[in-house]
């Protein structure tokens, strides 16, 4: 029987893989180059190399689960299709018209995030709901029918979007028009509001809308193309991508709702954080992914990572919040910081102070050491100038690090700006751009209530191990979990992902006046839609859980925040506990309760999800107590310290059991770890570094 | 730049410390915006908090809300301080106020300070500005005869001693409001901001190893300042001089002349010859015209420079006391809004010649334009709600204005189907309105027009604050003006602008939202733009 499952992250650069046999408990990762211009090369091929390299052949393979950046990308480099909208008559400008807020408020001359649709592909339809869902105005439908004409026959539109007003409380007039639509282009890809975002606010319902539309030929092509390839080379297994919220979904759902998976690589990040917090036992943990340009972090409580329910795409700057196209979609709350090893140090010429990041150098130039043509010191050069990196053992000795041409980087440029010396100006990167993180990371939790020093941190990604003890000691956070491969660490996220669908349906009124047979009857409705889209995917209906909330807030505010409910049926019994679910939600948000505003709810979701995979790591390796033997030691500069003697370790041959302190550098082939003084070290049993700091 | 004009601190330790002490900032507003009640701190950005040091002189301020409040709250903490030395202040206290002559201009925002201690010294302090949801008196509108009528005044009080609520002051500002819960509400939201700021601010000291924040203060207080003068100083000397006019409160038209004077790194932007104050709401209080006159100086010259007290030490303000920029007691000013948010305009106009690159035409949401609905719904619940949208923004030097954008103010705007779902009101209509840019080089953003249906089932008041009727915004360096505002009800008439009016159910009325000026001659308008804007229905034949 075919159990063997493969994870392929598509990214800008790399396409990873990461293959599971549980009959073996092996876990075997690859890496190829992207095939930018069909990406499906990259992954047959490399699909076919991680086989043989694991002794299997494709026919063996239980699954594939797929994510991709193919729909961010298209939205970022506004490479989507031409679409055309249809709106209710008055609103054609929502989806330009926006929010309305200048996103800088001292930049006079900032851009706005360009509309998906131009205004001339924009229709307007007679027709009108209210927001109880009554008609107003019958729905024009010769109007709908000219209109649509017009823009695929006229204008060569090659998806449609219809965003109606209050089509969320009633979706007749969408439901109706997209009929209408649908018998005159069969084949022609039509994405309803109502139903990709089923949720109040036109303009973001409507924005997610388009953005589906726009992204969804592609997408569809490109799955076509890879079922097709992967059946030609003999696999004969399910096929599921990586959805936004961090669960797997079948093909179909993912070309109905491309745009669900725009989140879908940084998603799998979050997912193997937490099924490493579970293997570690934590049960509160900040999880931090840092690359080459970003670095990004992740609440993961009892083993669930974080989730929202908006998402920004496209950003006009990509660190701005509100520069971007707002999307109504379910994502892992992950915040994005511009920090990464390619973050350039720069002197501000007003200021006349040191700013690292968000410019970054990427792969190329890259930073100085690279050498190749990169003059603007980075994150990485001011890791290598502290003894952080070794430069004649990274990634695992592949590439040649040039520490002089760094230290003359140093000295001529920023050094020189600020009047200090290469070494000050090296250890200052790393000191700005830790605090960058931290002061993100602070910001992140406190919006939500929550206090660092309650949490541990797990460290991954090429950058993550070499600033996790730092950006610990400044969240004073006392524990550091650094998985095994943190290069390649996220892909485990696609094995250990569930089958999972978030639903979601508004209905906006007061808690003491809803209409409770009604919010039942949009419960049943999600429970049933969910169930289906599970089964699809090939769960067990006896497994899949259905969690419900509800998006409440006191009458009169503007922010929503989840709360758990009771239970799928609810009436006027349970009000008294979701008052206090309301409450306890509140309070632990805000830290206190206004107890007389009434309070109303808006959204109604469902969470449904089927258990994910467990695999195992490291079984089979000896326990072995006491230190390891150090194969070098070398000057690490820590702050405050100096340069102090650390000991280097080869992760490869830490056994589990073992124990040493800091300062120490642990090298592994696509990352260091580096551990500063007072802190204690120990490999668990699954080969993760624990770090405690003092 | 040498150590010691930075007080001994390094150049990183002063970026990392300065970062840190803005994100102080940052988190108190970020828990000030998501437990405040009042949709206009919500939808406005109507709100502010600020980390001062023990003379009340700030040190870091939150990055989003209104730029002007942030300006203005350490002149508040001094007026606090004079009436409540420094020596009398405790941990847990919390004063407030909402006069507009010693604050924000005008009644409905609340201003609160906490002191903070560290090891037993007062530090700092920790202030909030947050429009409140009411404050009593002839809510929103212009036409009152004197601030008396507006609502409570609060005089500087302890509304906290040593953590404990003085209940008098309570009761007696409750018992003229409203909505006394939710005005409870987001009083207790911005107590809650100030003691988050005073927290992290105490943590912060022992990270750093600091006793206080006053070197530290002198020291970012100087790069402010360092930063500012350098911009200034690349602007020729010279006095550089405009006046503009706007509607101003029926036949009294409010002219703003305004010279604007640089030598060697200062500046001096003199209001002299502007209006004299008059007998209705839109007098604006010397400290809002300060704010607002300092703001768009800082977004033309040095943008990218986080704030503090030393960004604004090289530019001096001055308005004639008495004039409708430095109105005497107790002038009206609960809109004084419509007053202040024209100074942009004066100041970028005055500098079109010298400085033609960082400067951008006139808006049409400057000032805002608001319409107020309240009355009772088929539930008989009260409601009161504002359609929140701006007119279009003025081109810049290389690029169009943006549509429905409000500059200097940074108003948002909500949804439709949020805005119906709470008040028994229809919007037909919310669409851009083509051809209210004004031709130039680069257009001005387009405004907007709203059709609202009232289906209330009984007459509704409609509140208006707006200008623009008669005088559209300005193109700057040869471009035109934008179109004016309009405000116009189904049966042809036109409510007063600036007052309240009782609508009948079933009525319409449509409201026509300014577009921005244009920049440089129309004639030099590239003829691709052209073309696409014509595509889009931006600009039209007939227009």
């Amino acid at each position: 029987m075919a159990t063997a499952r493969i994870g392929v992250d598509v990214g800008g650069t790399f396409t990873d893989f990461v293959l599971h046999d549980p009959s073996r408990d092996l876990v075997h990762t690859g890496k190829l180059l992207t095939t930018p211009a069909d990406p499906s090369e990259a992954i047959i091929e490399g699909t076919q190399r991680v086989l043989r390299e694991a002794g299997l052949t494709p026919a063996e393979l239980h699954s594939m689960v797929h994510g991709t950046t193919l729909v961010t990308n298209t939205v970022i480099e506004r490479t989507g299709a031409k679409v055309g909208l249809l709106t209710t008559a008055g609103f054609r400008d929502s989806l330009e018209i926006g929010r309305e807020i200048r996103y800088d408020l001292y930049d006079l001359f900032l851009e706005a995030p360009p509309s998906l649709v131009p205004r001339y592909l924009r229709r307007e339809i007679p027709g009108r709901l209210d927001a109880e869902g009554n008609e107003l105005l019958a729905l024009d439908e010769a109007a709908v029918a000219r209109e649509a004409k017009a823009l695929v026959e006229g204008e060569g539109v090659e998806a449609l979007a219809i965003g109606f007003l209050h089509s969320y409380r009633d979706k007749r007039h969408e439901a109706r028009a997209g009929e209408i639509i649908r018998s005159l282009y069969p084949d022609l890809p039509l994405t309803l509001s109502a139903e990709v975002a089923p949720e109040i606010r036109e303009f973001e319902r409507t924005s997610t809308a388009c953005a589906n539309a726009y992204v969804q030929p592609r997408m569809q092509r490109y799955l076509d193309k890879l079922e097709r390839d992967l059946a030609r080379i003999g696999f004969e297994g399910r096929l599921y991508v990586m959805l936004s919220g961090g669960g797997i979904c079948a093909v179909r759902e993912a070309k109905a709702f491309p745009i669900r998976l725009i989140e879908s690589g940084p998603a799998a990040g979050a997912m193997a954080a937490a099924f490493l917090s579970k293997l570690a036992g934590l049960d509160r943990v900040v999880s931090y992914d840092m690359g080459g340009t970003t670095a990004k972090m992740c609440l993961v409580e009892d083993g669930a990572p974080d989730h929202k329910f908006d998402f920004e795409a496209g950003r006009v700057r990509r660190f701005v919040k509100g520069s971007g196209l707002p999307l109504k979609v379910s994502v892992v709350d992950m915040i994005e910081i511009g920090a990464g090893g390619g973050s350039i140090a720069r002197v501000e010429p007003g200021s006349g102070l040191m700013k690292v990041g968000p410019r970054s150098a990427g792969a190329v130039p890259g930073p100085v050491c690279y050498g190749r043509g990169g003059t603007e010191p980075c994150v990485t050069d001011a890791d290598l100038m502290l003894g952080r990196l070794d430069p004649a053992y990274f990634l695992g000795g592949e590439m040649a690090l040039d520490p002089d041409r760094v230290r003359r980087a140093f000295a001529e440029g920023v050094a020189a700006k600020l009047n200090v010396s290469a070494d000050t100006a090296a250890l200052g990167v790393q000191r700005i751009v830790d605090e960058t993180m931290a002061a993100a990371t602070r910001m992140h939790l406190a919006e939500k209530g929550r206090d660092p020093r309650d949490y541990a941190l797990i460290a991954f990604g090429g950058a993550g191990p070499v600033h996790a003890w730092n950006l610990a000691r400044l969240l004073k956070i006392n524990r550091v979990v650094v998985p095994l491969g943190a290069g390649v660490a996220s892909a485990l996220g696609f094995l250990v992902a569930p089958p999972a669908t978030d639903m979601v349906r508004s209905l906006v009124g007061r808690l003491e006046r809803l209409d409770w047979a009604r919010v039942n009857a949009l419960f049943a409705e999600m429970a049933e839609e969910g169930r289906t889209l599970l089964e699809e995917s090939g769960a067990d209906p006896a497994t899949i859980v259905l969690t419900p909330t509800a998006d409440m807030r006191h009458v009169g505010q503007g922010f929503e925040i989840p709360v758990p409910l009771p239970g799928l049926a609810l009436g006027e019994a349970d009000v008294p506990a979701i008052r206090e679910a309301f409450f306890a939600a509140y309070r632990l948000r805000f830290g206190r309760v206004v107890e007389d505003q009434p309070i109303e709810a808006l959204s109604w979701r469902l969470a449904c999800a089927a258990p994910g995979q467990d695999i195992r790591i490291g079984r089979g390796r000896a326990e072995a107590g006491g230190a390891p033997t150090p194969r070098a030691t070398r000057p690490v500069v820590f702050e405050g310290h100096g340069p102090l003697p650390a000991p280097v370790y080869d992760r490869y041959a830490l056994r589990p059991g073992m124990e040493f302190i800091g300062p120490a550098l642990v090298e592994e082939r696509e990352s260091t770890c580096v551990i500063g003084p007072a802190t204690r070290v120990a490999v668990d049993k699954h080969l993760n570094l624990v770090l405690e700091l003092a | 730049m040498t150590a010691d004009a930075d007080g001994g601190f390094d150049p990183i330790t002063l970026e990392i410390l300065w970062s840190r002490l803005i994100s102080i900032a940052d988190e108190a507003a970020a828990a000030l915006l998501r437990t405040a009640f009042s949709t206009i701190v919500r939808e406005s950005n109507d709100f502010a908090t600020v980390l001062m040091d023990a003379h009340g002189d700030s040190i870091s301020e939150n990055t989003g809300g209104i730029a002007s409040f942030s300006c203005i709250l350490p002149r508040t903490t001094k007026h606090f301080l004079q009436k409540f030395p420094a020596e009398t202040w405790r941990p847990g206290d919390c004063v407030i106020t909402n006069d507009p002559w010693l604050a924000t201009g005008h009644l409905p925002d609340i201003t609160a300070v906490t002191p903070i201690f560290h090891k037993g010294k007062l530090v700092g302090f920790a202030g909030s500005i947050a429009h409140s949801p009411d404050v009593g008196g002839a809510l929103w509108s212009a036409d009152c005869r004197e601030m008396f009528e507006e609502g409570i005044r609060i005089p500087p009080v302890r509304l906290l001693r040593e953590g404990v609520r003085s209940e008098p002051v309570m009761e007696m500002f409750l018992a003229n409001v409203r909505l006394p819960k939710q005005v409870t509400g987001d009083l207790e939201a911005q107590i809650t901001a100030n003691e988050v700021c005073a927290a992290r601010v105490a943590e912060f000291l022992e990270d750093a190893g600091l006793a206080d924040l006053s070197g530290l203060g002198r020291a970012l207080h100087g790069r402010a300042d360092r930063a500012m003068r350098q911009a200034i100083a690349a602007v020729p000397d010279g006095v550089y001089r405009a006046a503009i006019e706007a509607d101003g409160f029926d036949e009294a038209v409010t002219r703003i002349a305004c010279a604007v004077s640089v030598r060697g790194d200062e500046m001096l932007i003199d209001f002299d010859g502007t209006s004299r104050q008059i007998d209705r709401g839109i007098n604006c209080v010397w400290n809002y015209t300060h704010a607002y006159s300092v703001y768009p100086v800082k977004c033309a010259l040095d943008p990218f420079t986080p704030r503090n007290e030393g960004s604004y030490r090289a530019i001096q303000v001055v308005a004639p006391e008495g004039s409708i920029l430095n109105p005497c007691f107790p002038a009206p000013v609960s809109a004084r809004q419509l007053t202040g948010h024209l100074l942009a305009g004066a100041i970028y106009k005055a500098l079109e010649g010298v400085l033609p690159e960082q400067v951008i035409a006139e808006c049409g949401g400057a000032p805002t334009m608001r319409a107020l609905f309240s009355g009772v719904d088929r539930n008989g619940d009260r409601f009161s709600q504002i359609l929140f949208a701006s007119g279009g923004m003025g081109a810049a030097p290389h690029r169009d204005g943006l549509p429905t954008t409000a500059f200097p103010t940074n108003a948002g705007a909500g949804s439709i189907e949020a805005f119906e779902s709470v008040a028994p009101l229809i919007v037909w209509k919310k669409q851009l309105r083509p051809d209210s840019g004004g031709a130039g080089r680069f257009r001005g953003g387009l405004g907007q027009e709203a059709e609202i249906e009232v289906r209330s089932p009984a007459p509704l008041r409609l509140s208006l604050l707006s200008d623009r009727r008669d005088h559209p915004a300005q193109g700057i360096c040869g471009g035109a003006s934008g179109a004016p505002a309009e405000i116009v009800m189904s049966d042809g008439t036109r409510p007063h602008p600036k007052s309240r009016t009782m609508i009948n159910p079933g009525t319409r009325l449509v409201m026509r939202y300014a577009g921005g000026g244009g920049y440089g001659p129309p004639t030099e308008r590239d003829a691709a733009a052209l073309a696409a804007d014509l595509r889009d229905g931006y600009v039209t034949k007939a227009g």
